[in-house]
This record gives C-alpha cells, structure tokens and sequence, in this order.
C-alpha cells in the first residue's frame, strides 16, 4: 500500500518535473550569460499553445512539440532583441510579453477548436517493472529528450568556447567587450537556447501530460524555474534538484486529498511558491549568482 | 640604446599611426595624432588624464573608431574594428583596469577572446610555457579573484603575449603595483623588447616611470601630439613643461605629475625640480600638529575589523588617530582596504567590530548619516558612485548632504539653495555655466570642487579625501592640495587616502601606510622616505 503510494506521487512528481526540467536548462543558460528574463513564462505558455495549435492541425503531436519549441525562440527572439539590442528593460519587456501571451492564447483558444494531441507512451520493456523506480522508464517518450538535452547544455556552458564566453559575459561584460567577445550578441544567443528550451518545457505540458490546451496552463510554472536557477545556485545540477523538488510539491499537492488528508485546495495552489518564496530566503546569500546578471551592457565612452 | 637605433633605423616602423582624429560629441579626444613606434623600442605615451591616451589606444585595439586617420602595421594599412582584428594584426594590450574575470580560471582568462576550439591541456601548458620564458610564474588552474594584483597583472601579460604580438601596449601598468613588482614588470618588458624585436607602448603618467624605462617618449596634450623625442635627449621637467603646457612651478604640481620620486631618500623633497627648474619655491610642509599635543583626536579609528562578502579580511583591527588641523595620509597600493575604510567612514558599510570616534564621542555606525551629524565630511574615491548626481544641478548638488537646512516643513527654500549654491560658486572658484546646469556638464576638476565645497560648507570636524585628485588635470590638483591645505590650517583635521606616493609625500605631516588592512606603520613625513614606506606598503616592518 505505501510503495503503491509512493510510486503513484513519484510518478506524478516526474511528470510534472519535466516541463520545469526543460525551462531551467534554457533559464540557467540565459542567466548564466547574464540575462534575466522573466519571459520564460511567456515562452513556455506560448510553447504550450504553439504545440496544440500544431499538433491538431497536422494531426502529428510530435510536429507539435518541435512547433512549440519553434514558438518559444521566436518569443525569445523578441525578448532578445528588445532588451538586448535596442536596450529596454529587461523586466518590462518579460511583463509584458508575459502579459501578451496569456491573453493572445485566451483569445485564440476561444475563437477557435482545438482536437485533443498526445504523444505516445514508451515503455522501457523489463526495466518499467521495478518497483518504485519502475516509473522512470514507463513516460511519454518527449521525456527521454532530457537524457539529451541536460548533458548538452552542461557541456555547451562548461565546454565549449561559447560556454566560456557566455560565463564571462555574464560575469563581467565590461572585461568580455574588451576581450573582444561580442556582448550583447552572446546574450541574444543564450536568450534563443532559452527560449527552444521553454518551448519544449511547455509543449511537453500540452502534448505530452495533457493532450489539450487550457487557458494559461503554465500557471506560472516559468516563475518556479526561475526559482529554480536560484535555488541551484545557478547550477545544472542544483537546478535539476530545484526541479525536482518543486515538481514532487506540485505532485504532493495533487496527491493528498487522495491520500485521505484534507487541506483547503487555495492554500495547496499556492504552496509551492511558498515554496520558491523560502529557498529564496535561503539562497539570498549564495555569491555565486553571475555578477552582471540583469544588468544591461552598452558600450560607454569610459 | 643607441644600438637599437642604429639598426631599426631605415626600417619599417612596427606600428604607425597618421592623423588619428576622434571626437564624442563637441569633446575632441584626439587631434590628428601620428605615432610611430619602431621595432625594439619601448615608447613612452604620457599626458594627462584627459589628454587622449586612453582613446587613442581604444582606436588600435578596435573598441573606438576613429572618425579620420590611418594606421599602419610593419608599413602596410590595416583597418581594425574589433579587438579580434587588433589580435590578427599583432596589437595586444594590458589594460589599466584589468580585462579578466574573476570568477573564472587564469587558463580560462588566457584563452578567453580567441577564435576557436578550447583545448584546456593546450592552453595550460602555454601559460605555463610563457610564464617560464618571461619569470611570470602563475598556476594556471587557479581562480584569478584568489589572485594578489600583482600575480593579476602577471596573468594579462600572460595573456597578451601568448598571441606574440608584434605591438605591445601597456596602459598604466604600475597604478596597481608595489615598487618591486614595477620593477619585475619592466624586466619583463626589456626581454620582450629587446630579445624578441616587439614594440612596446608604455602609457603613463608618471614622469620617473617614463624616463626610467623608455627609449623614445611622446607627450599627449589636450588630444594633440605636442611632443616627441628620445628619452635620453630630453629631461623630466622638459617633459612636465610639455604634458602641461606651461612652466611647472609648484612643488604641488612636481608631486602630482610625479616628479619627486627617486632613488634617493635625501633628495625626495622635489630632486629633479631643484635641479631642472629655475627657482622652484619650497612650499612650507602642511602645518605640523602632533596627536599628543593636541589631547584628543578628532578622528580615533579602533579595532576597525570589516570582513568582505566572500569572506576575505578587508579591514583587519585598523587603527589610526588624525588630530586636529593636521593632514595624515593613509598610504598603500590600491586594494588593501582603502576603498573599504573610505566607504566605512561614509557610512556605506558598518564594521563587524571597532569604534570611530569623532572629538571623543563614539559614532553609532549603524544609524545611517550618522558619521555625516557627527561632524565628518568625506570626499569619496569614485564621486560618480556615491559623491554626486551627474543629471542633477550644480545647486541641488550642492546642498545635497544637508537638505533640512534648506527646506521647510514640505518644501524646499528655493531662494536660499539658490544664494548658498551662488556663495559657494564663488568661494570655492567652481567654473559652471550656471548654478542650474547640470553637473554632467561641467570638467572632473570642477565637479570635484562641488564635492569638496559641499563638504567643507557643512563645517566638518574631519574631513576624509580618498584618492581626491584621481582623473583630474595638474591645474585642479593644486588647486585641490591648496584647499586641503586650507582646510587643515582652518582646525579640520584632514585623513588623505592616496596610493600616490609623491601627492603623500607633499601634503602630509605624518603618513599611515596600510598593507592588506592593516596599518603597518605611522612615520612622520621627516623621517618618510620612498625606500622604508616601500617595505611598509609590502607588509613589512621598517
């Protein structure tokens, strides 16, 4: 009975771990490069509509997902150039965007009907069996894009020359410029890995956990990525944990009043960004955020 | 170097500059500048803050572009427009406030700004190939911000000579340097020069730097090439006369240009002036007032302990008294803990323990504006940062620090911002086109004097000046030591910040010299000389 518990919430917690899994490989790249955009929000939203929207009209979910991937670089590639080629904040440019995407897919989602589009399961066969951890090998199969995707972007950031050049942009760009690396071009790069990576984050959440569309069904599951770079200590692998452990609250959350425990379902909504407000607390003293993360860089006379 | 002449002479230069021009806005920095550097050379570049160095080295590395001019590299024309291309065409540079990262490796530094795979194995051992050719010895899996300013330097070096430049340029090299590691860096570039045929330009604004280790110096003044010549045909006071152009008569000006160093300590009281200038008036030592004589001091600093956010001591049980009427100099190569006693004393950062006393009565440090009620004016290190608000007036500015005096219960008296601004104007010389400019718009010199006569207007008991005449022209710094002089002569008691030995040796009556945030050692400005204030900056007893 426990271990059929344990295994359910385990599940749970993987699936919803995924779509965060995506975003904060992108977000963690961003900001390591020294770009903070709140955007990924948007990015993730509009990956999710975009994969929908896609996927019913080919009938194809997987032409939907590499759709929603596509839609969040092309809202990365405005974030990217607004803040970090005509330099407007990049706050308000994420606010807003944020706030597009939310009532640009309110708004396409009621004038027009979507058909239902999931991706297949894939089931590793023997491994599925394992109790507890059987679970692992028994997901949508967009899942295992993470064994690909989380080893690229440690590699692409740890690496790689454009790795380095992204650590020192967002560390010193001043040092960066006069190093000859091109600031403000590496920062929209790393906003376009961002923004794949988002798309796919929620995609994953439409074509792969739900099949369908439903008004901002991110629910502010960029935030909590965000949150998560920070409580990784802008990290891969504490990011991932971060991951995790934001995905097992989410599942924990949805869990309980099955397991008989009552608790007022507002208050469950809202535990974890509780969540996210205390590791905040905590990780407030870490020196190891990217000294110039969201501080714009513009070529000075001095 | 007679020899080197000899051979380079009716070669192509390594590097030559034609009619250089570049203007920001109505500022022209450069003036039809021509430069030729030859192989084998180590050329000087002096002038003044200001006068166009700094641009006219932005233009060969490719971060500025030049609006007219040409420049030539071993006699053919090369166009550069990205420090990538000054890379290609044999350009490297050390940069007077460094270019690296800290939070990244020296490898990682070194190899950072080339094109590419990065091969870690490679790199390491080239680091390790041309700290062993040069004496740069420097591990290179270490992370820089682990790195003294000296080993930092040495990792620039590193760096720029790794690609073998053809043209090596040095801007301000030694500002962040004790006397010995100046001198290992112009070993370094002797055996570069020399042995392997580069050019070297080597930015300054130090006389004695200059004329110790050039061959050929140019002057730079207000973005116009007013002087070049070789080093051994030309004197130390013919090139202040030059950088300024006038006759340098004040013993505040030798020490701010840098003149009064030298080898000997007998002769550190303005040597190459007495010799080289006609009729240099000593100007009398600031008045000599003795802490014990005076009873209290008016500023007693005690067991100052500040431990920064990575938890490297910054301030490390800091002790110092500064009586009044008297000018104490606090000495040191910058970054053991200046800038952290001079953000200390105005209020930005509270200590983890000490006391600072003010006329005897503790300060409570962590109330904000409490140093400022206690009677403590301070002029700060980096006046943009935390002295003035560059976009508001000259009078805002002005009466910043103390708004209750000008203001009502709900609104400010404008009449009378407006007379104090125009007072203090007057009284303290301060060139603006009018009291509601903005400060944006007036020189560093005069921006300064906004600062300064803000702060004395207050009446302070003390006052604090870090680093006051950073990035102002000859005529403002004296004009800055004769109103700290006058400050001191008034009763204030004056704690000068500088990492300039001669601007020290000039206004001081007694000197502090602090070593990685400790005091080292007090000696009066009398028994003070170059040799036994180097071994105090090193950390070591004298």
């Amino acid at each position: 009975m426990w271990l059929d518990d344990g295994g359910t919430v385990l599940a749970s917690a993987l699936r919803l771990t995924a779509p965060l899994a995506f975003a904060a490989c992108g977000e963690y790249l961003a900001e390591r490069a020294g770009t903070l955009n709140i955007s990924v929000e948007g990015m993730m939203l509009s990956g999710a509509f975009g994969a929908i929207a896609v996927g019913s009209a080919t009938g194809s979910p997987t032409v939907g997902l590499f759709a929603g991937a596509l839609v969040g670089l092309l809202v990365a590639l405005v974030h990217a150039n607004l803040s970090h080629r005509i330099q407007i904040n990049t706050f308000v440019v994420g606010l807003v965007i944020n706030i597009f995407v939310l009532g640009m897919t309110s708004f396409l989602l009621q004038t027009t009907e979507f058909s239902r589009s999931q991706v297949g399961v894939l089931r590793v066969p023997g491994l599925a069996e394992i109790p507890l951890l059987g679970v692992l090998f028994e997901q949508r199969w967009p899942f295992y894009l993470l064994l690909l995707v989380v080893p690229l972007t440690w590699f692409l950031v740890n690496r790689t020359r454009w790795g380095l050049e992204l650590r020192a942009v967002g560390e010193n760009p001043q040092a960066a410029d006069v190093s000859g690396i091109k600031v403000n071009v590496r920062r929209r790069q790393a906003l376009m890995w961002c923004g794949v990576m988002s798309g796919l984050g929620g995609a994953y959440l439409s074509v792969g956990l739900v099949g369908s569309f439903n008004n901002n069904m991110t629910a502010g599951r960029g935030f909590i990525v965000i949150a998560a770079v920070i409580f990784g200590a802008w990290r891969l692998k504490g990011t991932l944990l971060g991951c995790f452990l934001f995905g097992a609250a989410d599942a924990l959350r949805l869990a309980l009043p099955s397991l008989g425990v009552e608790l007022n379902a507002q208050l469950l909504v809202a535990a974890p960004y509780l969540l996210a407000l205390a590791v905040m607390v905590v990780m407030a003293k870490s020196q190891r955020e990217p000294r110039a993360l969201s501080k714009p860089f513009e070529r000075g006379l001095v | 170097m007679s020899h080197d002449r000899a051979r380079t002479d009716g070669l192509v230069p390594a590097l030559e500059l034609r009619g250089i021009s570049k203007r920001y806005g109505p500022v022209v920095a450069c003036d039809a500048v021509d430069l030729t550097v030859q192989r084998g050379e180590v050329h000087g570049l002096l002038g003044e803050n200001g006068a166009g160095k700094s641009t006219l080295m932005k233009v060969l590395m490719g971060l500025v572009h030049a609006d007219a001019g040409e420049v030539h590299r071993d006699g053919r024309r090369v166009e550069i427009d990205t420090p990538l291309q000054a890379a290609e065409h044999g350009l490297g540079m050390v940069h007077q406030h460094f270019s690296l990262i800290e939070p990244l490796t020296v490898w990682e530094n070194v190899a950072l700004g080339e094109p590419g795979r990065i091969d870690k194995d490679a790199v390491c051992a080239d680091v390790e190939a041309v700290g062993k050719r040069y004496g740069l010895v420097v591990d290179p899996t270490r992370t820089v911000e682990r790195l003294s300013a000296g080993e930092r330097q040495r990792v620039e070096l590193i760096k720029a000579l790794r690609r073998d430049p053809r043209v090596l340029i040095l801007d301000e090299p030694t500002s962040v340097l004790t006397i010995a590691e100046s001198a290992a860096l112009f070993d370094v570039l002797r055996t570069a020069v020399a042995a392997e045929g580069r050019g070297v330009i080597l930015i300054s604004h130090k006389l004695a730097e200059i004329t110790a280790a050039t061959d050929v110096v140019s002057v730079l003044r207000r973005g116009r090439l007013a002087f070049s010549c070789r080093t051994a045909d030309t004197s130390a006071p013919e090139l202040a006369r030059q950088m300024v152009g006038r006759d340098v008569s004040l013993h505040a000006e030798g020490a701010a240009l840098g003149l009064v160093v030298t080898d000997d300590p007998a002769k550190h009281l303005s040597p190459v002036l007495a010799g080289g200038l006609d009729a240099v008036p000593a100007e009398p030592p600031a008045p000599q007032v003795s802490a014990d004589v005076q009873g209290t001091a008016a500023l007693a600093l005690h067991g100052l302990c500040v431990t920064g956010p990575d938890g490297r001591v910054l301030l490390d049980s800091l002790d110092l008294e500064v009586a009044t009427g008297e000018i104490v100099a606090l000495y040191g190569v910058e970054g053991n803990g200046q800038a952290t006693l001079g953000d200390l004393l105005s209020g930005l950062l509270e200590p983890d323990a000490g006391t600072v006393r003010v006329d005897g009565t503790d300060v409570v440090l962590d109330r904000p504006g409490a140093l400022h009620e206690a009677g403590v004016g301070v002029i700060p290190e980096d006046r943009h940062r935390s002295g003035v608000v560059l976009d508001m007036s000259v009078a805002e500015n002005l009466v910043m620090t103390d708004l209750r005096r000008y203001s009502g219960r709900l609104l400010m008296r404008r009449a009378q911002v407006r007379a104090q601004a125009q007072e203090l104007i007057e009284r303290f010389a301060i060139r603006t086109p009018s009291i509601d400019a903005p400060l944006r718009t007036l020189s560093g010199g005069n921006q300064q004097r906004v600062v300064l006569a803000r702060e004395l207007s207050a009446g302070p008991t003390v006052l604090v000046a870090a680093q006051p005449t950073h990035g102002l022209d000859v005529g403002a710094i004296e004009d800055m030591y004769a109103r700290l002089r006058e400050a001191a002569a008034s009763g204030v008691a004056v704690l000068l910040i500088s990492t300039e030995l001669e601007e020290v040796m000039a206004l001081a009556s007694r000197i502090a010299v602090i070593s990685s945030g400790r005091i080292t050692g007090v000696l009066d400005v009398a028994e003070a000389s170059p040799q036994r204030l180097g071994m105090l900056v090193g950390g070591e007893a004298a």
